[in-house]
């Protein structure tokens, strides 16, 4: 009998509403590592260089979530690109912020992107902030087995705002073999982020206020400061370039949706504040 | 038996008839073009009927619901792998329907062993310009009618679904002399009510060849409303966004009917 020219099976992965899935049965996404710790047995390879150079930062402040990233893409010591955008839009309430490998982590904002639009469509009900946190996780520990060759690490910060039952802000963050943090105030990753951390742990407990307090304005300015000051030591972060004028990316979640904020705006907190 | 061309000839009408008769009782559907996009509604009170596809497709299906649930999950398959592995601009209904849904249902209803699919369904994609918007209407053999995707035909800024063909008929034919493309929302929503209510009546007479009366589609529509509720969806034109479909509810529709 002659196939018909779609696969009407019975065994469709839409009733799981598991889009990676969808993927892999296509041959469109990379198979999830069976075993991602086999290159242990040859301890003498240096196998996993933790290359996240960038450095992305959130916290949380009265308006919902403040979450930046600066510009600059980096190749070894090579600046390849200035105006990189490492604060992707995942949905209309959820912000996936990365540091690592662009190709992977470009890759799986997109892969988690239609995910969660495939759940919505085939189950008929949007998924819960629990579950959009466990695929990022599960994106991460599928991809673990690239991690240990050496290639396509991503340590990313999640940030989204869930309506139940509580309404609020939420921030996440990960390690590359996909732990799931859920973090208090604040959260950082990149080569930069000792640097940020520090001051974001500073600035919460003996800064003016606390930063759950801080005004859209303070807040700009406390994630202007914390890049600048990453930047200053670390090669790999961007900042604020000061001839090209080229500002951070921020962007804020919070009952409303998204809001990039417009880079007039930027440039005047920075010119006021930072500068 | 169906060896014998003859019989397959018989075995096919035979199984026509069949799934003609089980589509009949479907509660009609009405999707139309208004001032900014497209609206998809229906009156009912059981199962959802209308769906999200993808950023720009809707669909409004009757039918069984095993089987509207199938063809919903493998267009929803197929739209979102073209959506990810090329771009959402590349999805297409038209090559979504021609090149993989009306062959699979096709094949599914000419083997006669085999099951067919007892659905029938209205899909609507909202174009950058009115336009552009397309309307398309897939049968259970996998036939295929559309609001002017060909020179031949006038354009139709609407589309009806129902259980008998005569039912859609008189819903164009209502459409046709009611509906302007330029329509506010609320004045769509009121022609589509009304373009339900004329195929809900004429479902139940087998003889209906001209539209009922004004003053009787008000009539049943208020009788029906009393006790079920509307389901109606959006496919929006509005550039800015990129998920254009927003499921409208019952109570944000009351407001806008008027009697």
């Amino acid at each position: 009998m002659e196939r018909s020219p779609v696969a009407f099976g019975q065994n469709f992965s839409g009733a799981a509403g598991d889009f990676p899935a969808l993927l892999r049965s296509n041959g469109l996404l990379a198979p999830a590592a069976v075993n991602p710790v086999a290159t242990a047995e040859r301890p003498h390879e240096k196998t996993w260089q933790p290359t996240e150079a960038t450095t992305i930062l959130a916290f949380k402040f009265s308006g919902g979530v403040l979450v930046a990233g600066d510009r600059r893409a980096t190749s070894g010591n090579t600046v390849v690109y200035d105006r990189a955008d490492k604060v992707l839009e995942i949905d209309r309430h959820s912000i996936m912020a990365i540091a690592g490998v662009p190709a992977t982590a470009w890759e799986m904002a997109r892969v988690l992107e239609h995910s969660f639009q495939y759940f919505r469509r085939t189950q008929l009900q949007e998924m819960s902030v629990d579950g959009k946190v466990r695929a990022l996780s599960k994106l991460l520990r599928d991809n673990f087995g690239f991690v240990m060759q050496g290639v396509g690490v991503v340590v990313p910060i999640f940030a989204t705002y869930d309506p139940h039952p509580k309404p609020e802000a939420r921030l996440y963050f990960y390690d590359a073999m996909g732990a799931q943090f859920e973090a208090a105030d604040y959260a950082a990753t990149g080569s930069g982020s000792p640097a940020v951390r520090g001051i974001l742990y500073y600035e919460n407990n003996w800064g003016a206020k606390p930063l759950q307090e801080l005004s859209e304005d303070e807040a700009v300015s406390v994630a202007l400061r914390a890049l600048d000051t990453a930047a200053e030591s670390d090669t790999s972060t961007g900042g604020v370039d000061r001839s090209g004028k080229i500002y951070p990316l921020i962007k804020i979640v919070s009952r409303k949706g998204i809001t990039t904020l417009p880079e007039e705006k930027i440039a005047a907190v920075f010119k006021e504040t930072v500068a | 038996m169906i060896e014998e061309p003859y019989r397959w000839v018989e075995a096919i009408a035979n199984r026509r008839e069949y799934v003609e008769a089980q589509l009949a009782p479907g509660s009609p559907i009405a999707a139309l073009g208004y001032r900014d996009g497209i609206l998809f509604l229906t009156i009912g009170q059981t199962r959802q009927k209308i769906f999200e596809i993808y950023d720009r497709i809707a669909m409004g299906a009757i039918g069984h619901p095993g089987d509207i649930e199938r063809l919903r999950m493998t267009a929803i398959e197929l739209a979102s792998t073209e959506g990810f592995t090329r771009s959402a601009t590349d999805v297409s209904l038209r090559r979504l329907v021609h090149y993989s849904l009306s062959p699979a249902m096709k094949s599914a209803f000419e083997q006669v062993y085999g099951p067919p699919y007892l659905a029938r369904m209205l899909f609507a994609e909202v174009g950058e310009r009115p336009e552009e918007d397309l309307f398309l209407r897939l049968d259970y053999d996998g036939e295929i009618a559309t609001n002017g995707a060909t020179y031949a035909q006038a354009r139709q800024d609407f589309a009806a679904l129902s259980g008998t063909r005569q039912s859609r008929e008189l819903m164009e034919a209502f459409l046709k002399t009611q509906h302007a493309a330029d329509a506010s929302l609320k004045a769509a929503v009121n022609f589509a009510l009304d373009a339900w209510s004329v195929g809900h009546i004429t479902l139940q007479t087998s003889d209906a060849k001209e539209l009922p009366e004004r003053s009787a589609v008000t009539k049943y529509r208020q009788e029906q409303l009393a006790n079920m509720g509307i389901e109606a969806a959006l496919l929006e034109r509005d550039a800015s966004k990129a998920i254009r479909y927003r499921s409208l509810s019952d109570k944000e529709l009351r407001p806008l009917i008027h009697d």
